[in-house]
């Protein structure tokens, strides 16, 4: 458990905080929604709904992270997300490429979604384009994803925020400057295995104490990744949730926990752990958790 | 010949040691037959495709690198390393031309890349799904029994030196002290 004598930023995205010295905010849980097939909006909603009413219930925000994956998805995303979630309640959208990105943009400025959006990614693959797009159409937040394919190291994921390893024109902290976008996340880029997965956890306090910026990352994406566990079917379940527990242990502010489904498990865990963290960061560090913090709710 | 000599690991099935054909396996459920001599599928665009070069040029007995089933969407994978065999890459080690997000090799020397060219032929399936129409154009392959390309080719992965002093006391990283309280700070402030 850590504390940082960088000053760590705090930003309010759509009122839920994120950043900060460990133990002050709970770590926010990120959800992943359509990762497969075309959008199933009935289960998304049932999902999504009740890991809303079990998040507050435990004191851990969570965000949705709308993975859209074709053009034709985007209007009935765009339309769930304004029925469904609730007004004002922060999302993320997660696409790969770089044209359905640009196209998201333009259809969540049309429909004023743009100040609840978080914007995940931007990553050395970023395009002209793509760049020019989020000049004019700037969601809330952004999230960096420190993806280095030279150097997978914490040392790595720091030289592409700051230079972008020679991989792209500027450093991906400055592009982001550039944009004019303000709240960044870092996503330390969880690999598989054998692609020195652990750095992405090492360079959560490594991150944070250079740059004060919130920081998490996939780490059930390794967990996913790690083929010999599929021959224990139930404990891959176990492992892959529990893997987030290393994000908030390590300083982290956030963990992208993989689908919605899974939010039944990985929310106690993680308002677990914040609350272990949280008694050490306040007797010895003097971190007061904010009101909303798992502890303050489930520890009467 | 075994599975030593697809020294990168990675998600695979080994079949036949002398078999000349590899196939990658974009968005297809799909099992080629067992006389092909590796398989498995391809994800990224990058680390993805620097595993197929290092684990094809390992066996010389593959000459045919059959790419098949949907492309993957934003990564365009299948095309990139289609990309990287027909253009190799820049001084940036970026692949020319990739239309993937992030089409790096960045593990490889150029010498592998240039092996990956000489000694595999690609077959261009990308879209194609129907199980008859690859397992046909595997059988092609195969009835040219192509010669051994010579010895493997055993790429070493490229790391990237160590700018720091490893005897130095870091428990956790070069650029932060945490001492045994939790306590984190920057190393030389």
């Amino acid at each position: 458990m850590f504390s940082f004598t960088q000053e760590q930023k705090v930003f309010d995205i759509s009122g839920i905080s994120l950043g900060g010295q460990p133990g002050m905010y709970p770590t926010v849980l990120f959800g992943g929604l359509f990762f497969k097939g075309a959008p199933n909006f009935d289960d998304a909603k049932q999902h999504l709904l009740t890991t809303l009413e079990k998040g507050a219930q435990v004191g851990i925000p969570v965000i949705p992270d709308f993975f859209i994956r074709k053009i034709e998805y985007i209007p009935p995303i765009l339309t769930f997300i304004e029925k469904i979630i609730p007004s004002n309640h922060p999302f993320s959208v997660d696409i790969i490429d770089p044209a359905i990105k640009i196209e998201t943009l333009e259809q969540l400025a049309s429909k004023k979604l743009l100040p609840r959006t978080i914007y995940n990614s931007i990553h050395i693959g970023i395009t002209k384009e793509e760049t020019e797009a989020l000049r004019t159409y700037t969601p809330e937040a952004a999230i960096i994803v420190a993806f280095n394919p030279k150097d997978k190291s914490p040392d790595g994921k720091i030289e592409v925020l700051e230079n972008g390893a020679h991989l792209c024109d500027a450093g991906l902290l400055e592009t982001a400057h550039r944009i004019g976008m303000e709240k960044i996340l870092i996503d330390t880029a969880a690999l598989a295995p054998g692609e020195n997965s652990g750095a992405a956890i090492a360079a959560l306090p490594v991150i944070k104490e250079e740059y004060g910026l919130p920081a998490g990352c996939a780490i059930h994406n390794v967990v996913e990744k790690s083929r010999w566990l599929s021959e224990f079917p139930l404990a891959k379940k176990t492992v892959d949730v529990a893997s987030n527990a290393a994000i908030p242990l390590f300083g982290g502010d956030y963990a992208i926990f993989g689908p919605m489904e899974n939010a039944d498990l990985a929310l106690p865990l993680i308002a677990w752990q914040d609350i272990l963290v949280s008694e050490y960061t306040e007797n010895y560090f003097g971190i007061t958790p904010v009101p909303s913090h798992p502890r303050r709710i489930l520890l009467k | 010949m075994n599975d030593e000599y697809y020294p990168w690991g990675g998600e695979f099935t080994i079949c036949s040691p002398q078999g000349c054909v590899a196939v990658v396996l974009l968005n297809i459920q799909y099992q080629p037959p067992g006389n092909v001599a590796i398989y498995g599928p391809l994800k990224t665009e990058n680390i993805g495709i620097e595993k197929i070069i290092a684990n094809t040029i390992s066996n010389p007995w593959i000459r045919f690198l059959v790419i098949c089933g949907d492309e993957i969407r934003g990564h365009r994978s299948g095309a990139s390393l289609i990309a990287l065999h027909r253009n190799g890459i820049d001084s940036n080690h970026r692949i020319i031309d990739a239309p993937g997000a992030i089409p790096y090799i960045e593990n490889l020397k150029e010498e592998a890349i240039k092996r990956f060219q000489a000694q595999l032929k690609i077959i261009d399936l990308i879209g194609e799904k129907e199980k008859e129409k690859i397992d046909t154009r595997i059988a092609e392959c195969i009835r040219k029994t192509p010669p051994c390309f010579g010895e493997p080719y055993i790429a070493i992965r490229l790391k990237p030196q160590a700018t720091v002093n490893l005897t130095d006391n870091r428990a956790l990283h070069s650029r932060i002290i945490v001492d045994y309280l939790g306590n984190v700070k920057k190393r030389g402030t």
